[in-house]
């Protein structure tokens, strides 16, 4: 999966430089192993919000590269028709309750989700993710609080990647240990290495057990980096040199592929394969997303209300 | 122009007598009963408190606590765990305890659940009511008192009902939880102890279809929420001075009934659009813009609006019945709109 996500948002990168994708792109390239290490820990039924930085997220948790591809070259075939792009990626059918333009709005929806489960007497759980740069914003605080409140099977996850934007971490959030302030709450919290994701997987299943046992939510602190700037228009410069260098040399996949060799899990060649089919997946998906058509202009006014003589009243005014 | 479906007066003359505030519980418990997944989720509405405005009295008790579920004061993270609920199969009906405080939950409302359904391409469905009370009348000043329905309207992804009589608000909220779309649903606060007859038995009434609430041939008066009871109050007074008001409720703001109100225009060639919102960009222009376009050749006079001054609402009374739209405003505005000095 992580290999998946990483070719997917190089292709991305490529794609976009060469003028073939419209819109914003904020890549996760550095953090694989959050998005990994999470989404391998929870079921299929499980609810997982993101952000807007959102590809790695939303591929773990069961989006197919085909769809979200065809996505972010805006046709018919992408996983939101067209409408929402690189920001916007959902698959329902996956769990996926969005991933999300606004910082931290997808927190709320998750709570809520988490709070259904409850009244539905489901053992299912819902996470969170977030960056470092929603750690001041209200909806975290609020939703810490309602999911403490009502033990909820809510799991937060806070992508920290150092920066929010171009605004470091420092400067941006005067709590030094984020772990004590989620204590502050009442909440297990724990910090992991974001970049082993062996151990963000440990943390989010020991989360997801506490929260299916009706124990309450988990908050979770992966330490990562993205090796590439805020978004694509941002060369990733206001950043010193050393500190990109030296989390490039901590990367997510590399230090996986190095502990798999030695503990004699899988062989050299046999990742090499599992690279070649999922490089050759990628091929094809971007072949087929070229390939499709893009919406019509009529879809732009349809698919906002499920009703559609309503909708169509509310849209063009006149009754139908 | 399309002729209207159903422009007869639909507001029950027999039944049970109950006010605007039993109307709207009564809506509520009848759905809790009917369909399971509906629960109500917001600030006090706990017995014995049972709202700020009591519209859930002795429906926790009922139900328990799992149907009706008490918030921290974060309005943002009512409407957004609402909407999280809404997505994962159930039907929540949130209440923001002022209408006033959806300031506080507009990236909920206007990015989150106006829009996931559109950016997920038709994905995501959201059965979720948001009830919030506005107004002014009861010196409850420049925070507490405010009529935002235009802001909601202008939001695409919405339906906005806005009931001005128990049998609208019963019959409109019962449409709204069965409504797989989310729907805003603005109360008044000066409503609730007014009375009103609705049926015994279970009813609906459908979204984007107006209610007449009074006949006439001289000129159209298109009112909503309290203003409605204005309306009608000032049409009382012009038909003793001979003028025969048309009073249309379009009950929804989103839908609109435009051919209702249209045809009635083109009947009387004259029309006033009242509006408890503030005068600048609000509902009442909406309506003007849509009937001068669709209807110019109809019109007799320029279209007239009366609505709340371009100020906050301030709170000693006299001065925010001056500001609010007044019966006199009204009568006052027919007469202008006939020519009549």
């Amino acid at each position: 999966m992580m290999t998946r996500i990483r070719l997917f948002e190089r292709a991305a990168y490529e794609l976009y430089t060469a003028g073939k994708l419209p819109g914003f792109l904020h890549l996760s390239i550095g953090q694989e192993a959050v998005s990994t290490g999470a989404c391998a820990a929870l079921r299929h039924d499980d609810y997982m919000a993101s952000t807007h930085r959102g590809h790695g997220d939303t591929l773990a948790k069961g989006v197919s590269v085909e769809s979200a591809m065809a996505e972010l070259f805006g046709r018919v075939t992408g996983a939101c028709r067209a409408k929402g792009g690189s920001m916007h990626i959902a698959d329902f059918s996956q769990g996926i309750l969005g991933a999300n333009g606004i910082i931290a709005a997808g927190i709320p929806i998750a709570v809520g989700a988490a709070l259904s489960a409850r009244l539905r007497k489901t053992d299912q759980v819902a996470l969170a993710f977030f960056g470092d740069g929603a750690t001041g914003s209200g909806p975290l605080h609020e939703g810490m609080n309602m999911s403490m409140l009502w033990r909820l099977p809510m799991i937060f996850v806070r992508q920290n990647n150092r920066y929010a934007e171009s605004t470091p971490l420092a400067e941006h959030t005067g709590i030094v240990d984020i772990v004590q302030w989620a204590c502050g709450y009442g909440m297990p919290a724990v910090r992991v290495d974001g970049n082993n994701v062996t151990e963000v997987y440990a943390a989010v299943a020991m989360a997801a057990d506490r929260a299916r046992a009706g124990e309450g939510p988990t908050f979770i602190e992966c330490e990562t980096y993205r090796h590439y700037g805020h978004n694509i228009g941002d060369p990733g410069t206001a950043r010193p040199k050393d500190e990109v260098d030296d989390w490039k040399a901590r990367d997510p996949l590399q230090s996986h592929r190095t502990r798999i060799l030695e503990s004699g899990l899988a062989t050299e060649t046999e990742l090499s394969a599992i690279e070649a089919e999922e490089r050759a997946k990628l091929d094809a998906a971007i072949a087929a997303a070229e390939a499709a058509p893009k919406p019509d202009l009529h879809e732009a006014l349809e698919g906002l209300y499920v009703d559609e003589a309503l909708g169509r009243m509310a849209i063009q005014g006149v009754r139908s | 122009m399309t002729l209207a479906a159903q422009s007869v007066t639909t507001t029950a003359r027999d039944g049970r007598e109950v006010t605007y505030r039993d109307a709207i519980r009564d809506a509520m418990v009848e759905e809790l009963e009917r369909d399971p997944s509906v629960f109500l989720i917001g600030e006090d509405l706990r017995d014995p408190w049972g709202g700020a405005y009591k519209t859930t009295v002795n429906v926790s008790a009922v139900f328990g606590n799992d149907r009706v579920i008490n918030t921290p004061i974060a309005e943002e993270s009512i409407v957004g765990a609402a909407l999280g609920a809404a997505l994962s199969g159930l039907r929540p009906v949130a209440e923001l305890q002022y209408l006033d405080f959806v300031m506080r939950a507009m990236d909920a409302v206007v990015n989150q659940v106006a829009k996931v359904r559109y950016m997920s391409g038709g994905q995501a469905k959201v059965p979720l009511v948001i009830r919030a009370q506005g107004g002014g009348g009861r010196s409850s000043a420049a925070q507490h008192g405010n009529s935002l329905e235009a802001w909601l309207c202008h939001v695409p992804g919405l339906f906005i009902a806005h009931p001005a009589t128990p049998y609208d608000a019963k019959g409109l909220l019962k449409t709204a939880i069965r409504l797989d779309d989310p729907v805003f649903f603005i109360e008044h606060k000066m409503l609730y102890m007014t009375k009103g007859f609705v049926p015994e038995d279970d009813y609906t009434i459908p979204f984007g279809v107006a209610d007449i609430k009074r006949r006439g041939t001289d000129v159209t008066i298109v009112a909503n929420s309290r203003m409605v009871l204005y309306a009608l109050d000032a049409a009382e007074t012009l038909a003793t001075e001979g003028i025969s008001a048309e009073v249309i409720d379009p009950r929804t703001l989103v839908p609109l009934d435009e051919a209702t109100i249209l045809e009635s225009v083109a009947k009387t060639n004259h029309l006033v659009v009242v509006n408890e919102g503030v005068e600048r960009c609000g509902w009442a222009a909406e309506v003007a813009a849509m009937v001068q376009k669709r209807a110019f050749s109809d019109l007799d006079a320029p279209i007239e609006r009366v609505c709340t001054r371009n100020v906050p609402l301030p709170f000693q009374p006299d001065l925010e019945n001056y500001v609010l739209p007044s019966v006199d405003d009204i009568i006052a505005a027919v007469k202008t709109s006939l020519y009549i000095s």
